[in-house]
């Protein structure tokens, strides 16, 4: 059907077709008719005090790291404290959307691999300069040795309209663990497109945050797979919107083995005529028994016009398995609100209290102290400014 | 004592387990295979429907003709061929019976097999008593026994026939073949049919709308509780036809109304088709209660023949505080493909979806409801119990959307998927979208198997790996089994007992 379609303006530029709400993956997120900028790759130079101003401007700026610096989809190698590496294993998803216009814009990052415990977080720091209506492609892999290690932060700040796409893969052998941070703080004006691919071996443990709040809009893929039993992870997001912001996830977790457990957990703030869509699905395969796996997506809308959508889906072939999931939406309690200004404290406080506490459950699955500091420090700010 | 019963049916059946898969011998009147503009002259012309009817079939064939298939269900059957089947097949000895005394024999014999009882004079408070003619017949003045059940008949393509009419027509509630309402109340079948499913508005609802045979028609008026239970059954015998009612039901301001539908069909070969469209709108303050036992042939164990279900169900809460609540039990059909559906249009309006979807063998099941919300201060409740067994399929699919205007709107949705055997599937697709922050959803599903704990509890105390089953599964489906008419209860706990017969050991 696309087929026939006439090309858009942004198709032209990127060199692919987008698909739009005909398709169900997309169904919420047309992308052909929100990517309406002729976004297209070059190559820009920015100047230093932009570049150090952004950089400072990540909501982990206070966290003890080693930094790598990508600035415009290229690596900096003068600010980056580690080498870029060998970029290697491309997963080849020819039929994904992200990873197909990653490949059109030449994406290229770095590759980090981690042969025993990392010391200190890595966190990748994504800037982009604001030149008009520019395409930034990123490619990133991080593989870590069995019984290794390691916290990774990857971050997205930047100024102006410009489209971010970024593929992540994640490779995890027999008993390593990840602890994965995300921040997507992309300027207002931004097209955040992402897509990252997990592999777990035996015993592995992924454990993994995202925070998404910048860009106007965002869709975020991520596909894991189990590829040996007993591996273990946990996908957490919290979705902080506003304005007009459009913020869609697409989790795929795949049960391809027995005795894994997987837990997800979403908690998504939306106010003004923000939207907010989850959508998760749990694959169960035949002989992946014992299965353990949940999901749970969690909606507050803070203004009238504010709108979530979500599909938890469960695709189960294994009979000896407990899956569940739970999805809610609504708005703030009326009884706690009743209860805290009854406790005397003023009603815009009592409300930020309590979108904090909603938004911060998710910030609870990361182990780092820091991070999470910094990610509550974050929703303070964002609530002040609403 | 139910469960027992059940195990005891199961072994009764040992060699073939549907039990409604014998074919009546009568002879039938068939329209040429092939659908065209002439096969839908012809069926309006066999019913002498008057042309706004022809002309309102006609739009839809022709709406129909460049529709494209619906391929989104998780469900795979091999293409059907449209123009080789029977549209309109009606056993040959019927010219319009007056009264039972002259249905064909035959015909009654059919149902008296199926255990429908269509001589009035045998039910009474549930309990079969021939012979019995009792008070029913005398000028009772409104006082009647809960278990009086109507029943509108339907073989193949035609309804053979509607029992209690005169008692029903006392209290100004239409219950009639809809060719027989098309003739004696064209005005309110004009004004209401379509109003909810429109012609165009799904491939198996145009084709429906093209060349619906029959089907039952039911009016209250304002302010009538109707005082028994209504009730259809359908009936597909002719080889190589599709089935295609369309039922209305029309409740009044403030009225309320009990409709029971159930479905057989014989054992054959070949996959049949059936397709059906049932139109429900509730004014201000009605109420309609919509139960169904679906029994169609599901096919053999290696997913030989069965019938092909493909429905459109929808209800409209039209007026304030009207309230829709649709129960099923599917057990039967090769293909499921069903989604009962309330428009919560009324302010303060309610509706319901309970159900129970088993599969065994290869049967693919894919159901699930629509709960809209369009008014204000409105309501819904969805309670979804999936039993997978065989090597069947058993999807949910479901979506609760809250418009920008339905204030208050509020939902909870329960879903939960039993795995019996590990060559079975069990998936939930559902579908949540909230407009308005003052709406309240609340959804949540499970997926396990029937807990070891659980077996040897039950075995311990003697039962046997069979009896075990039946009774968990009862007891896992019970939130919606309360939901059915009391007929409907012990007949469905049996029903769930057969349908899972051979999935476990």
């Amino acid at each position: 059907m696309s087929a026939l379609l006439p090309r858009t303006a942004a198709e032209d530029s990127l060199g692919v077709s987008l698909p739009n709400r005909r398709s169900e993956e997309w169904k919420w997120t047309d992308l052909r008719r929100l990517v309406t900028a002729p976004y297209a790759r070059k190559i820009v130079a920015a100047r230093d005090a932009d570049i150090d101003r952004l950089v400072a401007s990540s909501p982990f700026a206070s966290v003890k790291a080693k930094r790598i610096i990508i600035v415009n989809g290229v690596y900096d190698a003068k600010r980056s404290q580690l080498p870029r590496g060998e970029i290697n294993a491309v997963v080849p998803l020819a039929d994904d959307v992200i990873v197909g216009i990653g490949s059109k814009l030449e994406a290229s990052g770095v590759s980090l691999v981690f042969d025993g415990n990392a010391d200190l977080p890595v966190e990748i720091v994504h800037v982009a300069t604001g030149a008009a209506q520019q395409a930034i492609g990123v490619r990133h892999t991080i593989s870590v040795a069995a019984n290794a290690a390691a916290t990774v932060i990857e971050t997205f700040v930047g100024e102006g309209d410009y489209l971010c796409n970024t593929v992540t893969e994640i490779s995890l052998a027999e008993g390593a663990r990840v602890d994965r941070i995300k921040a997507e703080v992309e300027s207002p004006e931004a097209t955040h497109l992402s897509h990252v691919i997990a592999t777990l071996a035996a015993t592995a443990m992924l454990r993994d945050f995202t925070l998404t709040s910048g860009a106007a809009l965002n869709r975020q893929n991520g596909t894991l797979t189990f590829l040996g039993e007993n591996a273990d992870a946990q996908i957490a997001g919290t979705y902080l919107l506003k304005g007009r912001q459009h913020a869609d996830t697409r989790l795929v977790v795949d049960h391809a083995v027995p005795h894994c457990t997987s837990r997800e957990l979403f908690k998504c703030v939306m106010d003004d005529n923000a939207r907010g869509i989850f959508q998760g699905k749990v694959i169960v395969r035949p002989d992946a028994q014992k299965t353990d796996g949940k999901q749970s997506s969690h909606a507050l809308l803070l203004s009238e016009a504010a709108e979530f959508d979500a599909k938890p889906e469960l695709e189960i072939y294994a009979d000896d398995v407990v899956c569940g999931h739970g999805a809610t939406a609504g708005d703030l309690n009326h009884d706690h609100m009743f209860y805290l200004k009854s406790r005397g404290i003023p009603e815009p406080d009592a409300k930020s209290l309590l979108i904090a506490a909603f938004a911060g459950e998710a910030f609870e699955t990361i182990e780092h102290e820091g991070i999470r500091e910094c990610l509550s420090a974050y929703a303070e700010g964002w609530l002040a400014r609403r | 004592m139910a469960d027992l019963e059940t195990i005891e049916l199961v072994k009764d059946i040992d060699v073939d387990k549907y039990k409604y898969g014998f074919e009546t011998d009568i002879e039938s009147e068939l329209a040429p295979k092939g659908l065209s503009e002439d096969i839908v002259r012809y069926i309006s012309a066999k019913k002498n429907e008057p042309q706004w009817m022809l002309d309102w079939r006609l739009e839809a064939f022709r709406v129909w003709q460049n529709m494209e298939e619906p391929t989104w269900a998780k469900v795979s059957y091999p293409k059907i061929d449209f123009q080789d089947l029977h549209y309109y097949a009606a056993p040959k000895s019927t010219p319009a019976p007056k009264s039972l005394d002259e249905v064909d024999p035959k015909l009654l014999e059919t149902y008296a097999k199926l255990g429908i009882p269509l001589k009035e004079q045998e039910i009474l408070a549930g309990v079969r008593k021939q012979g019995e003619k009792s008070e029913l017949d005398g000028e009772s003045g409104g006082e009647y026994a809960s278990g009086k059940v109507a029943v509108d008949a339907v073989f193949d393509s035609v309804s053979v026939v509607t029992t209690f009419k005169d008692e029903l027509k006392k209290h100004g509630v239409i219950f009639c073949s809809i060719s027989e309402a098309l003739r004696e109340h064209p005005e309110l079948v004009k004004q209401h049919l379509g109003s909810v499913v429109p012609q165009g508005d799904n491939f198996y609802a145009a084709l429906n709308a093209a060349v619906f045979s029959d089907g039952s028609f039911v009016y209250v008026p304002p302010g009538v509780r109707c005082p028994m239970e209504l009730s259809t059954y359908f009936r597909m015998n002719a080889k190589n036809t599709g089935q295609f009612e369309r039922t209305l039901i029309i409740a009044d301001k403030g009225s309320y109304v009990s409709y029971l539908e159930g479905c057989t069909a014989p054992t054959r070969d070949e996959s049949q088709l059936h397709a059906a469209v049932v139109e429900l709108i509730a004014l201000e303050d009605a109420e309609i209660k919509y139960s169904t036992v679906q029994n169609w042939y599901p096919g053999d164990a290696e997913g030989k023949g069965g019938i092909y279900n493909f429905v459109t169900k929808r209800g409209d809460c039209r007026g304030a505080h009207s309230k829709i609540s649709w129960t099923q039990v599917e057990t039967g059909s090769a293909i499921t493909w069903k989604y009962p559906s309330c428009i919560l249009r009324g302010d303060h309006s309610r509706g319901e979806f309970y159900s129970i979807a088993i599969s065994n063998g290869r049967q693919q099941v894919d159901s699930g409801t629509k709960m809209i919300h369009l008014g204000k201060n409105t309501s819904s409740r969805i309670i979804s119990k999936g039993i997978a067994a065989g090597r069947s399929d058993n999807t949910y699919r479901g979506l609760v959307s809250a418009h920008r205007k339905a204030l208050n709107a509020r939902n909870f949705t329960q879903c939960d998927s039993l795995l019996i055997g590990d060559k079975c599937g069990a998936h939930t697709v559902p579908y949540i979208e909230s407009k308005t922050s003052t709406a309240q959803f609340e959804h949540e599903a499970t997926t396990s198997k029937i807990s070891d704990d659980q077996m040897f509890y039950c075995m311990s105390r003697g039962l046997s790996e069979e009896e075990a089953v039946a009774l968990i599964v009862n007891g896992f489906v019970r939130d919606v089994l309360q939901q059915l008419p009391m007929e409907f209860m012990a007949e469905t706990q049996k029903l769930i007992g057969i349908s899972l017969e051979g999935s476990v050991g």
